[in-house]
């Protein structure tokens, strides 16, 4: 068994474990990221995408609303190049409650959401296809975020700072030495290898797993996983992140991301956070209510529908709920030495990609006591990897990168212009044989098509690198396919259903691809 | 004017009813609202590639009675064994291709998986994997649909065979990325053709089949392929690749053009949106096209619109199917939610519904008797098979085709 020694272990591949990550590693704290499958494959990466600008929150919860103002703005900053500045429109639609907007302008105001009333006619203007009925419009400085660069600049620049990163390293339990936590014992889940770490501290950044890594230090913690979905239309319906001016609810945002928008979410209790199956009656929901913020809704393409798992934490033990150190009702940080008796392991759940910065910061924080360290949090100063000449991503980046020399390479991927060079570049760099991890790294297969014509290219061109075999780039296409099909085939109808057809045509028809799956 | 039938669709079923209604003197009008899957699809004829089991078949001609017995509604049980041959038959010599309803070849595909096919182009023939032997898998750079190591690879373990692949380097004049279509019009040019087969002679070794993907020249593609077997001295075959299909295309080209030369009437561009009947009968179909309706009458009507994939058929955002022009109703529609299995490659419930037909292939209504007496059906519109798992689609446009195109001979003899 390798072993591994350090000063933190962080538990976690999202944005909370990237950000603890690289907090821990720029204090110059000796720093080890475990994440069971690729980093932001867990909720992070299955999100609604959206940077908040709090407004969502002035009503129903103002201190999550105060958290996202400045964090919304450094984020900004430091992350410029993982976001695009769509900003945000809060209306109201016939079905609203029109006094909410008092409610909501008024909420604005108290928790600094910086906000600006539009003419209904300028709004319309702004988004043609909202619903025409809307009777007013604030704007936000929402945004979109890009959960896999955010999650990747975080840990990069953590590796700079000295961090080891390691994915499809599973943890399989904690190593207590008396009442105390003293490492992990790791899986790695691709060549069935374990792994040994020797940490000071471990943070438990599972989000929605926490309860099952917790308990592996005895610790009982209860979450409740709250599963909510997402659909991709297969165009940008709007420009601008459009929000319902009223309590929230299911189904009331539209995000605007790259060359798709997404229309959001549910939220229902599931007892296990890997299996959040999409239910009919759910897209039926989101159907209807993205009908009442864009009119036609439902003959657009539904493109891809996923569920991501939002950990809810409820203090089950009698007493304790002052102790857990409550930072805000928006996330939770259970030091389980005072909790539970049980030193040297802290849990940090909850709270929104918005605030991931925050949730580390308190949390290194936290690990630094531990450690009897006093060292200062400089990540809100230090913009990530790609991030530092301050602007931010826009729609028509990659095609202005192709433009000057517009024949000179292979496409790979239309949808998403993608290069031959690029993806090989991502394959070498992430030294994977999954395709799926390259869809994350490069958006690859997630516009229109959803890998109708690239998938075949890149498994090709995987097979092509040096050392990958044929069984082995079979096997990644066929799962590539699965993973798309548990995508697509709970919202097939009208138009998405032919280009479903178009793409059996493609791997049935003409690939055949039923004998190599035999 | 009136035409003696009106032929809604122009795909491989649409084509087929059209010919043969043609071929026995009707006069006959196709409409579509564009080309078809054949520039999808390889060109070829899968009739019956795999059992209901998913076992594969060797002798589709000899395997449908089992078959059929476990597949009752299949459009094959309506048209029958002997249509279904002679249908092969007819498509075969009409194109010039190789093959019957009797035999399967055992094909690669541009993954290098084998694909069980009856009837095929001869410069498909090459590649049939049965009877073991060397090939040369030949990549051609700045074609990206087409991976010629990984297509060798998968062929070592799919069949007794020996493969190899090489990328060749013809002159592109500067240029990066060139599609299928792109490389078969290059095909055609003398000074290209010379260039790949110098460069392929080099690492040609003797005894070899050479498999190029199926980009070998569109107008004058025969010529081309003969060229290069003579020029090579092997056997040389063709490898369908990703859309737009190239062997597709020539099959297309050649059914229209015969389709012309025996007087049919061919009008692409309008979509046909509804029918004018009058009781059991349909008087009229109705077009759309820049702005204008155009009404085509006639004594018989062939509906050959496809299925979902084509617009033939719809699904709504709310579970509800429809046929797309006559609202007719769609059979084995299983219920919202439960349609498709997430298994990609299991077996989809909703691949088996589409229109039900009596045994002329005339659909049937909401009460189960035939809508209208003058109007039929082929080709994907048609419920009761599952042409993936299969490998029957371009089977069943044929034979429904060729069926339907009978039928109405019959009912309306002169
Ligand atoms: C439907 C939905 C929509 C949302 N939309 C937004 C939004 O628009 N904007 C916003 O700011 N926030 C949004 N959120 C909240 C936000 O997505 C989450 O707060 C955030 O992603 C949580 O990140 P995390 O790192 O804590 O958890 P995760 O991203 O889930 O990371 C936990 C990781 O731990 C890993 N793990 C689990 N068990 C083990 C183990 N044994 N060993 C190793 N690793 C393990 C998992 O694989 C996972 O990758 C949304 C949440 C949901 C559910």
């Amino acid at each position: 068994m390798a072993a591994l020694q350090t000063d933190v272990l962080v538990i976690g591949g999202g944005s909370t474990g990237a950000g603890v990550a690289r907090d821990a590693a720029m204090r110059g704290l000796g720093t080890v990221l475990v994440e069971r499958r690729d980093l932001a494959d867990g909720t992070t990466g299955r999100f609604h995408g959206l940077l908040h600008s709090g407004g969502r929150y002035v009503v129903k919860d103002p201190p999550a609303a105060r958290e996202c103002v400045p964090e919304n703005a450094i984020l900004r900053r430091i992350a410029a190049d993982c976001i695009e500045d769509t900003g945000g429109l809060f209306v109201t639609t016939p079905p609203d409650d029109p006094a909410y907007a008092e409610q909501f302008l008024a909420g604005c105001r108290a928790t600094g959401v910086p906000v600006e009333e539009l003419p209904v006619g300028e709004a319309l203007q702004r988004e043609p296809r909202l619903n025409p009925r809307i009777s007013r419009a604030f704007l936000v400085p929402d945004a979109a975020i890009d959960p896999w660069k955010t999650v990747w600049a975080c840990a990069r620049s953590a590796q700079a700072y000295g961090a080891r990163i390691l994915t499809y390293h599973r943890v399989v339990d904690l190593v207590r030495s008396g009442d105390r936590v003293v490492g992990a014992r790791l899986a790695n889940d691709l060549t069935g290898e374990e792994v040994g770490v020797e940490a000071a501290v471990v943070v438990n950044a599972s989000g929605a797993w926490a309860g099952q890594i917790a308990r592996m230090a005895g610790c009982d913690v209860e979450i409740q996983p709250g599963k909510g979905i997402m659909i991709a239309m297969n165009h940008r319906l709007v420009q601008t992140v459009i929000n319902r001016c009223k309590m929230p609810a299911d189904g009331d945002i539209l995000v605007p991301i790259r060359t798709v928008s997404v229309i959001g979410t549910t939220d229902v209790r599931v007892p296990d956070p890997d299996e959040a199956p999409v239910t009919q009656g759910e897209v039926e929901q989101m159907l209807d209510e993205g009908e009442v913020l864009v009119p036609g809704f439902r003959r657009a393409r539904a493109l891809r529908v996923w569920a991501g798992v939002r950990p809810l934490f409820q203090e089950t033990k009698p007493g304790l709920v002052s102790d857990t150190r409550d930072v805000s009702r928006s996330h939770t940080l259970l030091d389980h030495a005072r909790r539970d008796g049980v030193e040297g392991l802290l849990t940090i759940t909850g709270g929104k990609t918005t605030t991931f910065r925050l949730m580390a910061e308190v949390t290194v924080d936290a690990v630094c006591e531990h450690l009897g360290v006093k060292r200062p949090c400089r990540t809100h100063e230090e913009s990530l990897p790609g991030s530092q000449d301050g602007g931010h991503y826009w729609l028509g980046a990659r095609l202005a990168s192709r433009e000057p020399v517009p024949r000179s390479e292979q496409i790979v991927c239309e949808c998403e212009l993608i290069t031959r060079r690029k993806l090989e570049e991502a394959i070498d760099r992430r030294r994977t044989v999954n395709l799926d991890d390259i869809r994350r790294t490069l958006r690859l297969g997630m516009g229109p098509c959803q890998g109708g014509f690239c998938i075949y290219r890149a498994t090709g061109i995987l097979h092509a690198r040096h050392g990958v075999d044929a069984e082995t780039a079979n096997g990644s296409l066929l799962s590539f396919l699965q993973e798309r099909w548990k995508g697509v085939h709970p919202i097939l109808y009208g138009d998405q259903l032919r280009q479903a057809h178009l793409d059996d045509w493609i791997f049935q028809g003409v690939l055949n691809v039923r004998e190599l799956a035999r | 004017m009136t035409y003696d039938a009106v032929v809604v669709g122009i795909g491989v079923a649409g084509l087929t009813a059209a010919l043969r209604l043609a071929e026995h003197g009707r006069r006959v009008l196709v409409v579509a609202k564009g080309v078809g899957s054949t520039h999808l699809a390889p060109g070829r004829l899968d009739i019956l590639g795999y059992a209901a089991g998913g076992q594969r078949i060797e002798r589709p001609a000899a395997a449908l009675g089992a078959f059929l017995a476990e597949r009752p509604d299949h459009p094959y049980a309506r048209v029958g064994a002997r249509t279904l041959s002679e249908s092969a038959e007819w498509f075969r010599a009409r194109l010039g291709y190789v093959g019957s309803a009797d035999e399967n070849f055992l094909l690669p595909t541009a993954l290098g998986a084998v694909k069980p096919t009856a009837v095929v182009p001869p410069s498909a023939v090459g590649g049939d994997l049965r009877t073991g032997g060397r090939f040369l898998i030949v990549g051609l750079q700045g074609l990206k649909d087409f991976f010629p190591a990984l297509c060798a690879a998968n062929l070592q373990n799919a069949a007794p065979v020996r493969a190899r692949a090489v990328e060749l380097h013809p002159p592109l004049g500067g240029e990066h990325d060139v599609n299928g279509l792109g490389f078969a019009g290059r095909f055609e040019d003398e000074p290209f053709r010379e260039a790949v087969v110098r460069e392929l002679r080099i690492t040609f070794a003797p005894g070899e089949r050479v498999g190029f993907p199926a980009v070998l020249g569109l107008r004058e593609a025969e010529g081309v392929w003969r060229e290069l077997e003579e020029r090579v001295r092997t056997r040389v075959f063709e490898i369908p690749t990703l859309p737009p299909s190239v062997p597709g295309i020539r099959m297309f080209e050649s059914l229209r053009s015969a389709l012309r030369a025996a007087g049919a009437r061919i009008v692409v561009g309008d979509a046909v949106v509804r029918a004018r009947t009058s009781g059991r009968r349909v008087e009229a179909v109705v077009a759309e096209a820049a702005g204008r309706t155009v009404e085509y009458s006639g004594e018989s009507f062939v509906l050959a619109t496809g299925g979902f994939a084509s617009g033939g058929l719809e699904l709504g955002s709310d579970g509800a199917a429809r046929e797309t022009v006559l609202g007719l109703p769609i059979a084995g529609l299983p219920p919202h939610g439960e349609r498709f299995s997430p298994e990609y490659l299991g077996v989809q419930p909703f691949a088996r519904a589409g229109l039900a037909v009596d045994e002329r292939l005339r659909p049937l209504g909401e009460d189960g008797n035939v809508a209208y007496e003058n109007l039929y059906a082929a080709g994907a519109t048609l419920g009761g098979a599952e042409p993936w798992r299969e490998a029957s689609g371009e089977g069943i446009s044929v034979a429904t085709g060729f069926a339907a195109a009978e039928a109405i001979v019959q009912s309306t003899a002169r």
